[in-house]
């Protein structure tokens, strides 16, 4: 019974590009509204498989293929999971891009490659052998590729897609790289037979292993725009509104995705996942500080978009497998809506008003909270027999929820505090603690089968890594809450200038292509 | 250059005279942009408005010449309407005789618009450093510098006159913006990373002083004295949209009577630019290929001659020709009309009088209303009701202006909870204040960089609930910002106070003299002085519209881009208060006392009509309100029915339903059609039009020549409204022909920049205008590209001395940027070629 549901979950995907292939004689609206009828038929097989699945248990269909290599499928935790998630992103993003295109020249077109591209997406999860994922992550790429250069006379859209077809063509040599390697160590691509033999403790410090994880994780980082390699992802938005929203929700997170997948030959080479965790870091710190100096909405977003997925990549690093996912999944969701409502700024800006002067609180008011927080934090972990030497990841990404909260109470308190806003601050941030304690504790149950629980801690890597994030993150916090607007020391005016120019990667990055692809063209008309 | 030379020049004594002639020269450019408006109040712009006071011919012959641009339709659209007959013989003919000398007969006329316009514009009357740049290096491996250049400038505008989108705002933002640029550019590493050596310390060696940097520029770059203005005007129109901001900033001061350099700022910075890249890249080739386009700059006659530019004389008589053929329809329609005027009777007394705005939209219900409500009278006035006011919210130190742009907000009205002592007024205030402090926490929380991550973490999921139900269009991805931090009971009760108060040092609300002269202004204004129908309707309108970063731009323009609801119910209150109609008397204006005034707000998304302060209403008239109530439904539902075809609405059984459901998707490109369409502006009794289906393209100024003493209500219709509409036409004109010029382009990719405008894709300039979508429908244009054509019921020669009086009016009809009709009670319509000389049209 259990093997049939990951081929009913595929139904989900075929549904799609069946829709896709289908005549588009009927006109723009009608293959629009067919478009729709297939997302909402794929969401509805995708969440009766997965249903089904955490009833019955997670399946795995036989190989289809021989000497470990070929198509099989499997739906478990992660994959269910996932395949909701994405197949809910896809029927929104369908439906909503039916009126948004109406009366562009391409809708059809768009609507093609838009169900292709899904469908793609969809693969990727319930792909039972590298074989098929290395197949759907290929064919995720390239149909994306389609969707942004859906105006493919815009420069800027040029440029950027070049950016992206490098950045994408060397993850894929990586991921092919990294899967021949494994195949000569393990004599498999099944990817329940590469976690047996992990878990069997087979490879663990050989060099080929460690070679092929760090291909993996590198495939990663490039899928999920990390540093230096983010450009592309931040100037896609030459393309309509909801293929950000797809983008940025659905397909950026492969990354993480791969990762999760691969947990526990990664656990093999913890090399890799240090590096993970060291690049992870330094984009989300990256990510989120430009962010701060962005004036467009949807740059703004695409810098959150690199910022969380560093974040992610970084829990990842840490081993904090369940706790990447749930970000994953919380971040698809946040920013599907962010992309899709970004026409609402005015909106909000309307509704934004200033209510009274603005003040900050004393400095040494908000470095005490700080202190006295994190002091606390490491005390009831000590408590608990946690240390940053044991649990290092626990002890970081808990410091950076607390300095969250303290940043949350600092600002619920801004001006005129009294008794009862102080009160409702403290309610808030115990509500925020509560929620974020209930959804980690209830991932890491859902997962509990299917990705690792954390990673071992060896030696002393891991742990200056979560020094390192504690006191750069605290930094930051502080730096925002005390420095920020009243930042005109020269030292302030050029970080701010280099941060907002994004420490000029993007500039080089799109220099260099300018080298590969010469162009000459200026200007282009935008109207569809 | 040495930082010697360049010191010397600075020290030297400057010369007057010289100053004195580039200080005019930079002003003259600067006053060709056209102000932009920011998105939380946009309202249309005639982005010809700097060029009134040139001819229609020779603006677009400007336009090609100096700033590359095309203010014509493709001439494959007019050789469309040659062959689908809408261009006839007789329009050609008339066209050609407006321009002689082109030397063509009809026939050449139409072979020559078979064929494509000639392969390439001439150069433009002056080149730009990036762009002799650019075309040096065409095919090598530089990217576009123009597109660099404008991108960095954008980048910069968006930081400083950011309105609050960056956490981390610019730190240079009190300095001015010529200033604050050079300050961020001596850290600025970006032109360098691009291959721009020396960028820094170009700039830094210029005058701190806007004005001296040009000067120098100009100087240093060889531009010929006949070039300086145009190139100046160039530099302005490559950074189009943010110089049309700087312009309102410079607008907005003007208003209170103060010099703004801003718009001088920006030039400095681009002209800056410029020169920055000029000594990057000046080697021997790029300095040779700049002096041979000084020197063609020198050569090249003015501008403003048609001969120079051929294919442009028949693209301009092709679209006379598509405006004459047009305009004579709209001719035949309305003196076809004049005849049956007299027969429509109605009551002397109506049952109601129902007043609306000006508005294209509002013709499409008024004619609906008449039908639903025969008896009714309907009224078009410009739909701020001749209150010009500063709204202010509840919990707000400061309002939006609710008054044509063109004017000066004259009172602050408050707003306030109706019936509710202080101490809830105090309640209800304290909350919303809270509540706006606890959102902007909880925003900080969302968007710092390191909260951001635990955010994302807790309240993410949440946001699949928020999806689905804004999907379904159930709830709206933000709170509505009228009734945000208000409970919906209190939302419910909130109304102008116009009792006279204080708030924070400025007087708000009306004395009751002041009271009394407005009414009767407005009265007389509206040409309503008696008989008075029982229930008086004044409906204010605005939009409802989702997501939709322009939906200000839906509202009421003469409200300056809000809604009308506060100024007509500002309005009614005034007119019901018993001692004003008192004063009213005493002036000669009997309001009978079984009168009474209604505010309203006509939803232009649905249609549907919402009354205001109905409870106030007399017991004695509550059977004509509910009468009136009926008809409106009615109306409504007409109305959408006639919008629906436009709307591409096919089910014909479900019109209601797919129409208000189009207010509610924030997946709508099109939730409706504004006023797309817009070819006319009618300012005479109603009896002139009502009865003929104008189509929603009209506005409709009731005026009664009669009962103007001493044409003083004319000299306001043509000076105010009539200019507003010239103004709307011609952005909408601008949008249709060439949308990447003066409007805003595609929709799908607009990217909100610092609350203000919006950006087409991740970068490039500020875009001005409406998008795309907001005047084609994907298979045609729903907008004609034609200029307003005006006709007023009154004398002609009180209109030739309004004209003599206002240059501003004059300019806009002899120029050619409306057509002026007068109308006669017996249906004759002329028009006006300039003061005193009137043709039969």
């Amino acid at each position: 019974m259990t093997q049939l549901l990951p081929c009913l979950a595929a139904l989900a995907p075929l549904t799609l590009a069946i829709a896709a292939f289908m005549g588009t004689e009927a006109g723009p609206r009608a293959v629009a509204g067919r478009a729709i009828v297939a997302a909402a038929i794929a969401f509805g097989i995708a969440a009766a498989a997965s249903l089904a699945a955490a009833a019955l248990g997670a399946g795995r269909t036989p190989l289809l293929g021989g000497h470990g290599l070929g198509l099989s499928l499997q739906l478990d935790a992660l994959a269910a999971i996932l395949s909701v998630l994405v197949s809910f992103i896809g029927l929104v993003v369908v439906r909503y891009s039916r009126n948004y295109l109406d009366g562009d020249p391409g809708q059809v077109r768009f609507t093609r490659w838009l169900l292709l591209t899904l469908a793609a997406v969809l693969m990727l999860p319930i792909s039972g052998n590298v074989v098929l994922l290395f197949a759907a992550w290929v064919a995720t790429s390239l149909s994306l590729g389609k969707l942004l250069l859906f105006y493919e006379t815009r420069p800027a859209a040029i440029r950027a897609s070049r950016k992206k077809f490098v950045a994408s063509r060397l993850g894929d040599a990586f991921l092919a790289t990294a899967a021949v390697l494994l195949y000569i160590r393990f004599g498999t691509l099944e990817i329940a037979g590469l976690a047996a033999h992990a878990r069997a403790g087979e490879g663990a410090g050989s060099a080929i292993v460690t070679i092929a994880a760090l291909l993996i994780v590198a495939t990663a980082m490039l899928k999920s725009a990390q540093l230096p390699l983010h450009g592309w992802l931040i100037e896609v938005m030459e393309t309509p509104t909801p293929v950000s929203a797809l983008l940025h929700a659905g397909i950026i997170n492969a990354g993480g995705f791969l990762v999760l997948r691969l947990s526990d030959v990664l656990l093999l080479a913890t090399p890799a996942l240090d590096v993970l965790a060291v690049v992870g870091g330094a984009t989300a710190l990256f990510g989120s500080l430009v962010m701060l100096t962005q004036t467009s909405v949807k740059v703004q977003l695409a810098y959150s978009t690199v910022a969380q997925m560093g974040f992610m990549l970084l829990q990842c690093g840490l081993g904090a497998f369940s706790a990447a996912l749930l970000h994953i999944v919380a971040h698809s969701l946040y920013k599907a809506h962010a992309f899709l409502s970004s026409g609402s700024i005015i909106d909000l800006a309307r509704a934004s008003w200033t209510p009274s002067p603005g003040g900050q609180p004393h400095a040494a008011r908000l470095i005490l909270a700080l202190v006295a927080v994190i002091g606390l934090a490491l005390l009831t972990g000590l408590a608990f027999g946690m240390t940053l030497r044991s649990n290092p990841a626990q002890i970081a990404l808990g410091s950076v929820l607390l300095m969250g909260l303290v940043h949350l109470m600092a600002n619920a308190i801004d001006e005129r505090p009294n008794a009862f806003v102080v009160a409702r601050a403290a309610v808030t941030a115990a509500g925020v603690a509560i929620v974020y304690f209930a959804l980690q504790a209830g991932t890491a149950w859902l997962v509990g089968g299917s990705i690792p629980a954390s990673r071992p801690v060896d030696g002393v890597v891991p742990m200056l890594i979560a020094a390192a994030v504690v006191v750069s993150f605290a930094a930051v916090t502080v730096f925002q809450n005390q420095m920020m607007r009243r930042a005109d020391a020269p030292f302030w005016i050029a970080a701010y200038v280099h941060l907002r120019n994004g420490l000029y990667l993007n500039t080089l990055a799109n220099r260099l292509v300018l080298t590969v692809w010469p162009r000459n063209s200026t200007s282009a008309p935008s109207n569809p | 250059m040495t930082q010697a030379a360049l010191a010397m020049s600075m020290t030297d004594p400057i010369d007057i005279s010289a100053d004195a002639g580039l200080m005019a020269r930079i002003d003259s450019a600067c006053q060709r942009v056209a102000p932009l408006w920011p998105l939380k109040h946009f309202v249309a712009v005639n982005p010809f408005l700097g060029f009134t006071g040139q001819s229609f011919a020779a603006t677009a012959a400007t336009f090609e010449r100096v700033v590359r641009t095309r203010m014509l339709m493709p001439r494959a659209y007019y050789r469309q309407a040659l062959d689908d007959g809408r261009i006839d013989d007789a329009a050609l003919a008339q066209a050609l005789q407006l321009y002689p000398s082109t030397g063509l007969d009809i026939e050449a006329l139409k072979q020559k618009a078979r064929a494509e316009a000639g392969p390439s514009s001439p150069p433009a009357v002056v080149a730009t450093v990036a762009e002799v740049l650019d075309r040096l290096a065409e095919g090598d491996r530089y990217v576009s510098l123009v597109a660099f250049m404008i991108d960095e400038i954008s980048s910069f505008c968006a930081t400083y006159f950011d309105e609050g989108q960056a956490s981390w705002p610019s730190p240079v933002r009190k300095l001015k913006p010529y200033a604050a640029w050079r300050k961020l550019a001596a850290y600025d590493r970006n032109p360098e990373m691009m291959g721009l050596a020396g960028f820094r310390r170009a700039i830094a060696e210029l005058p701190a002083d806007p004005v001296q940097a040009i000067g120098l520029i100009v100087d240093r770059l060889g531009i010929p004295g006949r070039a300086v203005e145009d190139y100046l005007v160039r530099a302005l129109f490559d950074l189009g949209g943010w110089s049309a901001y700087a312009r309102y900033i410079g607008w907005n001061a003007g208003l209170d009577g103060e010099r703004d350099d801003t718009l001088l700022e920006l030039l400095a910075i681009r002209l800056a630019w410029g020169y920055a890249l000029y000594q990057a890249r000046a080697d021997d080739v790029v300095k040779a290929a700049w002096a041979e386009a000084m020197a063609e700059a020198a050569k090249l006659p003015a501008d403003q001659r048609l001969e120079e530019t051929p294919e442009l004389a028949i693209d301009l008589v092709l679209h006379e020709a598509y405006e004459i053929a047009c305009r004579s329809k709209l001719v035949a329609q309305l003196a076809g009309h004049g005849a049956q005027a007299a027969l429509t009777r109605l009551p002397a007394r109506p049952p109601v009088q129902a007043a609306f705005c000006i508005d294209v939209r509002s013709e499409i219900f008024r004619r609906a209303l008449e039908t639903a409500y025969p008896e009714a009278e309907t009224i078009g006035f410009a739909g701020f009701f001749g209150f010009p006011i500063e709204y202010v919210p509840i919990g707000h130190s400061r309002g939006g202006a609710q008054c044509p742009v063109l004017l000066k907000p004259a009172f602050i009205v408050c707003e306030a909870v109706k019936d509710a002592d202080d101490i809830e007024q105090a309640e209800v205030l304290g909350l919303r204040l809270l509540r706006r402090r606890a959102a902007k926490a909880w925003k900080s929380f969302k968007v710092s960089a390191v909260s951001s991550f635990s955010f994302v973490e807790t309240a993410g999921l949440g946001f699949a609930a928020k999806i689905a139900t804004d999907s379904a269009g159930v709830t709206r991805p933000v709170p509505s910002p009228v009734i945000d931090g208000l409970d919906p009971e209190i939302a419910a009760r909130v109304q102008p106070r116009l009792a006279p108060g204080e708030l924070g040092g400025r007087m708000t609300g009306f004395t009751d003299p002041q009271r009394v002269a407005m009414a009767e202004a407005v009265l007389k204004a509206m040409s309503l002085t008696g008989p008075f129908a029982r229930l008086v309707l004044l409906a204010g309108h605005g939009s409802t519209t989702v997501n939709n970063p322009h939906a200000s731009g839906l509202d009421c323009g003469a409200c300056g881009g809000h809604t009308g609801e506060a100024n007509a119910r500002v309005a009614a209150a005034v007119l019901n208060d018993w001692r004003v109609r008192e004063g009213l008397r005493a002036k000669g204006i009997d309001v009978p006392a079984d009168c009474w005034f209604i505010g309203a707000l006509h939803d232009t998304t649905t249609d549907a009509v919402t009354l205001f302060d109905e409870d106030d209403v007399p017991a004695t008239l509550a059977p004509d309100l509910a009468r009136l109530k009926a008809r409106l439904a009615d109306a409504a539902r007409l109305a959408r029915l006639e919008r629906s075809a436009l709307l591409g609405i096919r089910d014909r059984s479900n019109v209601d339903e797919a129409v208000i459901a189009r207010s509610r998707d924030w997946s709508q490109v099109r939730p409706e059609w504004g006023l797309a369409g817009n070819t006319a502006f009618i300012a005479a009794p109603r009896s002139f039009t009502r009865g003929l289906d104008l189509g929603g393209r009209a506005f409709l100024h009731s005026y009664e020549a009669a009962r103007d003493d001493g044409h003083r209500t004319l000299e306001l219709i043509m000076t105010a409204p009539m200019v507003v509409a010239s103004w709307i036409n011609l952005q909408y004109y601008g949008s249709t022909v060439n949308n990447s010029a003066f409007g805003s382009g595609n929709k799908v990719l607009h990217n909100i920049v610092g609350q203000l405008g919006v950006l087409e894709g991740n970068a490039g300039d500020l875009r001005v205008g409406l998008p795309w979508q907001s005047v084609h429908d994907g298979s045609r244009f729903i907008h004609e590209p034609v200029r307003l054509n005006v006709f007023i019921a009154a004398p002609e020669s009180a209109m030739d001395e309004v004209m003599q009086r206002h240059p501003g009016v004059r300019d806009l009809v002899v120029n050619g940027w409306v057509m002026l009709h007068s109308l006669s009670d017996q249906g004759a319509i002329r028009r006006c070629i300039r003061p005193g000389e009137w043709r039969a049209a």
